[in-house]
């Protein structure tokens, strides 16, 4: 046990102790007149500390999160922290098997639609707020969107530190649409049926190959199955869940759903889903290589655009509209975001020195936009009314993606549906399946899940 | 005095037991191959035990496993996706082993004409399998696109477009040709070696007695080398009952499960799913698989080794 350890199972209050209390009363105290997180920081243990932190890969993200890290490593030259990444869908596998293995990080970080994987079976420890700027759980939970923050408040403590929080945009090639002779701003589509239509005329092909492609969803992984049938179903009226817990996909809603998902295939023929299977690099590299001419994204920038079309980036002809809807008055996407957790197998010590990363690595908003640009944030202050913000390219769109969007479903069953759907997207669009046997045999298997769960 | 003296004398004869010769070998044999066992023990034996045990458990990797007797048993053999898996699995088996062992033979033949360069395509065939798994499977990936070079050669006998990786009925038989493409090189070798061995003299006989190529290769080439034939099937046969990386990298499982091997299963259960005990129960009907090749594999070796 080191001397952190010891410091708290004593029975009397600690000098840091009282420093925090000290500063939280302080806090609490002058909570209307100042931002609501403080901007000065405590500083985090003396004791040597080793840390290891598990992230995921992404082009920004991940390098300013290395960044701030180093930074942080810098100013606390006793607290060293082993930063490693995978792949977005990798990373929720890999900390699944370092539990299992006894060699699970310190601290991660996890998309929130895993939160409940992690709290059903304990495995993250509840954040002491206070540590991460915050007087309350209030302050805490009244800072951030109140759908993102429900995914990480669990039995009134918080388990998460959001970071980003976004929805998905449509992507248009305005080039193409001048092209075919569409306005791209007459012409956005607001329905799946406007879509299609819009998508049939962008598409080129010859004879059994497309050249390009309308519209293209996503076929590569499980997770992203799920990102875009998830708006589709809430738009159709389905559920994926009822009271009881049992998985409602299958119902006529669902059924909808799936044929809306299919149809920019089948219907409209504008989208290859066996090349979209087959070729699974980065998601939206087809849109920026091109090869496709509209497709849905989380937001994009010019440091995502540049190093794979600088003509595209120069020229800027491209745009972004809301996700199209069922209806006109239902365009809304699946959102979703990040949080940074703690290892409930962690020490103490550990614990307390990754609040004081955590609350670092965010602590700048600004900064953070400039780094991640267009890529937007949970918190709600410190950040959106800055002029950067407010003039960057297609920020209306992105802003009301984010504020309008959906979530995933929150259950301690999530890969198993997530495996499930994609399988039943899968047979629908590849193997010309029958929508409803589809989804009928991913809601048995979701169930089964569901019930193995509960049996415990 | 004389007690001490005793004493003495008892421990000196006890730390001077003298071993037969052959117990003096014996220890030696076990000292040298202790650390091997205890290697086994601990690294393979012991976790397959574990392994066993924790089919009787619900664990989910976090808390303490929790004796369910053949729940996990049951549950899985009604499980539709574990019946599919299992008929991937079979399906995968039988193919790869009767490809790999037909291909092999017949690049062995080819090899074994001494012709120029024979050595040199030998050398260049076998590269197939000491290339790295992980860029093997990447590279097949897009060769087998929609628009890769697979099809971009078979386009003028005007087979249009083939989805090798996405059609549920052609992503198995995929699978299965990159695994004879990177093993069958292997057991060219095996077969290469078994037909070198045949002596010559029996041929010259056979051609004296006007004996033609089919009915050398039938009557002298099959019955020599059938040794090596159940070797080649019976380990490509294990070997394809374990396989995991390549549906895992090339299709990922799919399209629809259709390539959703049990292995694969075993993985997805434990370690996305958190369900380590219900995973333990699929890998050990996996190895229930494994054990049935095994055993063949033994009586073969046995069988060899008294001829």
């Amino acid at each position: 046990m080191d001397r952190t350890d010891e410091s708290t199972s004593c029975s009397f209050v600690s000098r840091r102790d009282f420093l925090r209390s000290a500063a939280v009363g302080v806090g609490a105290a002058l909570a209307p007149s100042v931002p609501r997180v403080a901007s000065a920081q405590s500083g985090p243990t003396k004791t040597p500390v080793k840390l290891t932190f598990w992230t995921w890969e992404n082009p920004q993200q991940r390098p300013y999160q290395h960044k701030r890290i180093q930074q942080f490593m810098q100013q606390y030259p006793n607290i060293s922290i082993e930063f490693q990444y995978f792949t977005f869908t990798d990373l929720g596998k890999k900390v699944s098997v370092g539990y299992a293995t006894g060699t699970a990080p310190d601290g991660f970080a996890t998309g929130d639609w895993l939160m409940p994987t992690w709290l059903s079976r304990k495995l993250i420890a509840p954040l002491d707020v206070s540590l991460l700027g915050y007087p309350s759980l209030d302050a805490f939970r009244d800072d951030h969107a109140a759908a993102f923050v429900a995914g990480c408040i669990h039995g009134g403590k918080a388990y998460g530190h959001p970071t980003w929080f976004y929805g998905f945009q449509n992507w248009a090639n305005t080039k193409h649409f001048k092209e075919v002779g569409l306005d791209p701003v007459k012409d956005e589509p607001r329905t799946w049926e406007e879509l299609g239509e819009v998508a049939k005329r962008l598409t080129i092909k010859k004879g059994d190959r497309f050249e390009r492609q309308g519209f293209k969803f996503a076929m590569h992984a499980a997770q992203w199955t799920m990102i875009q049938f998830n708006p589709i179903l809430l738009q159709a009226g389905g559920q994926w869940f009822d009271g009881t817990g049992k998985c409602t996909v299958n119902n006529a809603a669902g059924v909808r759903a799936m044929q809306i998902r299919a149809s920019i295939a089948k219907k409209y023929g504008a989208e290859d889903p066996a090349d979209s299977q087959a070729t699974p690099p980065v998601p939206w590299m087809d849109w920026l290589r091109e090869r496709c001419s509209m497709f849905s994204s989380v937001p994009m920038g010019p440091g995502a655009i540049k190093p794979i079309n600088p003509t595209m980036d120069r020229e800027g002809y491209y745009r972004a509209y809301q996700m199209p809807g069922v209806t006109a008055d239902k365009r809304y996407s699946t959102c979703y975001g990040f949080n940074l957790v703690v290892n409930a197998q962690a020490s103490k010590a550990k614990q307390e020195v990754l609040h004081h990363v955590y609350r670092y690595m965010m602590s700048d908003l600004v900064d953070v936009w400039r780094a991640t640009a267009p890529l937007t944030l949970a918190r709600k202050s410190g950040w959106t009314d800055h002029p950067e913000v407010k003039g960057a390219a297609n920020i209306d769109a992105i802003i009301r993606s984010k504020d309008t969007g959906m979530f995933l479903p929150r259950t301690p069953v999530w890969n198993e549906l997530a495996d499930a759907m994609h399988r039943a997207v899968q047979k629908v669009l590849l193997a010309n399946g029958d929508p409803k046997q589809a989804l009928d045999e991913a809601a048995a298997e979701v169930d089964r899940a569901t019930a193995e769960f509960k049996k415990g | 005095m004389q007690t001490q003296t005793e004493t003495l004398s008892r421990c000196s004869a006890l730390t001077r037991v003298r071993l037969s010769y052959r117990q003096r070998i014996r220890a030696w044999g076990i000292g040298f191959i202790l650390p091997a066992i205890l290697f086994f023990a601990f690294f393979k034996y012991g976790p397959m035990l574990w392994a066993f045990w924790l089919s009787f458990t619900s664990y989910d990797m976090v808390g303490t496993p929790r004796l369910v007797g053949f729940d996990n048993f049951t549950s899985v053999v009604h499980d539709p996706v574990f019946i599919q898996a299992l008929n991937n699995t079979l399906v995968y088996i039988a193919g790869s082993t009767a490809l790999i062992t037909l291909i092999a033979l017949l690049l062995a033949l080819a090899v074994s004409q001494r012709v120029p360069g024979s050595r040199a395509y030998m050398s260049g065939m076998f590269l197939s399998n000491v290339m790295p798994i992980v860029a093997v499977c990447l590279v097949w990936r897009f060769l087998l696109h929609p628009h890769g070079l697979v099809n971009q050669m078979l386009s003028p006998l005007g087979l249009g477009r083939i989805d090798w990786l996405t059609d549920t009925s052609l992503a198995m038989p995929a699978i299965v040709g990159v695994t004879v493409w990177r093993f069958a090189p292997y057991f060219m070798v095996v077969f290469v070696a078994a037909i070198m061995a045949i002596p010559s003299d029996f041929y010259e006989a056979a051609e004296i007695d006007g004996a033609a190529r089919w009915g050398r290769f039938r009557h002298i080439t099959i019955p020599l080398i059938m040794p090596q034939v159940f070797f080649v099937i019976v380990v490509s046969a294990l070997l394809s009952a374990r396989i995991f990386l390549m549906p895992f990298l090339i299709t990922g499982g799919g399209p629809g499960g259709a390539t959703r091997v049990l292995s694969m299963l075993v993985y997805e259960t434990g370690f996305s799913y958190m369900k380590m005990g219900r995973a333990a129960a699929i890998s050990v009907a996996l190895f229930a698989i494994a054990l049935v090749f095994t055993v063949l594999q033994m009586r073969l070796f046995m069988r060899g080794e008294e001829d």
